[in-house]
């Protein structure tokens, strides 16, 4: 159970928090607490707009920074040290490129920029014989059933064509091996047979 | 069981400013990016405290070398917000942009401005009300007001005891939450925000004091 004082002092500091809040959202007025002791409203307000936060002059921060630069080259820094978690890393996309030994950039365990602009540029550069050649499976197997269908279908239609020309009727019955007339031989009903099918 | 998962899955705060201080840790010419940012911090709270501009010049140039120095030996908690002297505090009331770094960089700056203050007590000092009072040659009507009501204020702060007025300055000059400037000025939470709601009454009657 708080106290009344404690109850006050947390109203104000509410009430404090959203005058912050309110003046980074660029708010006229903050919410507040309708109980709040008009007091200490009055002065919140009061130093708000009269404490301003003072920056020193250009001369001095140049000056300063200059110093601390100065400072920070005798300081010696920590490349090895590894934070105490690591969330995560990023690692870059291989490519042959970056497989294939590089350079004395890579021997030397440093990556120039240039180098880094040479890798993205290769694998922009993308062609057919540059990418991995792949066997077309699905594909072969589709296109030989086609050819084969349309020829079945080809010669189902010649045969149910009913045609009234002789030379249909030739091929016909040299295919059930009648003779075609005399004189003729066997062989010659056939090769009269083949022409009329391919007529 | 419930407070094992509870403390599983609390998340930990993470500093915001934890890139610049690892950036400024491996190479310390980093550490520019750390002063430019706190350095109207620092310098205003000098300023305040100091109540003069060579002083507070002087002390910002302290905290920040002693704060390049020290950086190797500084420590990120994300605990850091969870009440050392107290129950540990819910997530929900840790301020999402606090700031480790910052606490500790006022935490130097405080022992700084201590120290001059000890050192400067047999001389004395030009008072800010001097400082913030003077009105400039092309001071407009609008920004001579402003000067006079800031200088109101601040000698209603001035005469505030010398804990109330950090902590009002640390809140409404830094912007510091009462988390931070509990960790700050090694107090709990409870106690700043009594000594704010106090100083705010003061001020007040203070104030009306001198419209009366």
């Amino acid at each position: 159970m708080l106290g009344g004082s404690s109850r006050d002092a947390r109203r104000t500091e509410r009430y404090l928090d959203g005058l912050m809040d309110a003046e980074e959202r660029g708010a006229t007025e903050a919410p507040m607490d309708l109980d709040l002791d008009r007091a200490v409203l009055y002065a919140a307000r009061e130093l708000r707009a009269g404490l301003v936060r003072v920056h020193p002059s250009f001369r001095f921060e140049e000056g300063l920074a200059a110093r601390l630069a100065q400072a920070a080259g005798a300081t010696p820094g920590t490349p090895n040290e590894q934070p105490a978690q690591v969330f995560g890393s990023i690692a870059p996309f291989r490519s042959r490129r970056a497989i294939a030994p590089a350079g004395p950039a890579a021997h030397s365990g440093r990556t120039t920029a240039r180098d880094a602009l040479a890798t993205l540029a290769a694998s922009r550069r993308l062609s057919l014989t540059s990418r991995p050649s792949r066997p077309l499976v699905v594909g072969g197997v589709g296109v030989a059933s086609a050819a084969i269908s349309i020829g079945a279908v080809y010669v189902a239609w010649r045969w149910s064509r009913a045609s009234q020309t002789p030379m249909v009727r030739a091929a016909r019955a040299a295919r059930f091996g009648r003779a075609y007339a005399h004189g003729h031989g066997r062989r010659a009903a056939v090769l009269h047979g083949i022409l009329g099918v391919m007529s | 069981m419930f407070s094992n998962t509870e403390k599983i899955a609390r998340p930990a705060r993470l500093d915001r400013d934890r890139g610049l201080v690892d950036a400024a840790r491996r190479d310390p010419a980093c550490f520019d990016a750390l002063y430019r940012k706190y350095l109207a911090q620092v310098y205003s709270y000098a300023f305040y405290e100091l109540r003069d501009h060579h002083a507070a010049e002087d002390a910002t140039e302290r905290v920040f070398m002693q704060a390049l120095t020290g950086l190797p030996r500084f420590e990120e908690r994300a605990d850091s917000f969870a009440g050392a002297r107290g129950a540990p505090k819910a997530s929900a009331e840790i301020p999402a942009d606090a700031s480790t770094f910052r606490i500790w960089l006022f935490r130097i700056a405080r022992n700084v401005v201590a120290n001059e203050r000890r050192r400067d007590r047999r001389r004395p000092v030009a008072s800010l009300e001097h400082a913030t009072g003077l009105a400039a040659a092309d001071d407009t009507f609008e920004t001579a007001a402003a000067r006079e009501a800031g200088s109101a204020a601040w000698q209603a702060v001035a005469r505030l005891p010398e804990d109330r007025r950090r902590a009002v300055v640390l809140r409404f000059v830094d912007e510091m939450s009462t988390a931070e400037i509990a960790e700050v000025m090694g107090r709990s939470e409870g106690a700043i925000r009594v000594l704010l709601h106090r100083a705010l009454r003061s001020v007040a009657a203070d104030l009306r004091a001198r419209l009366s």
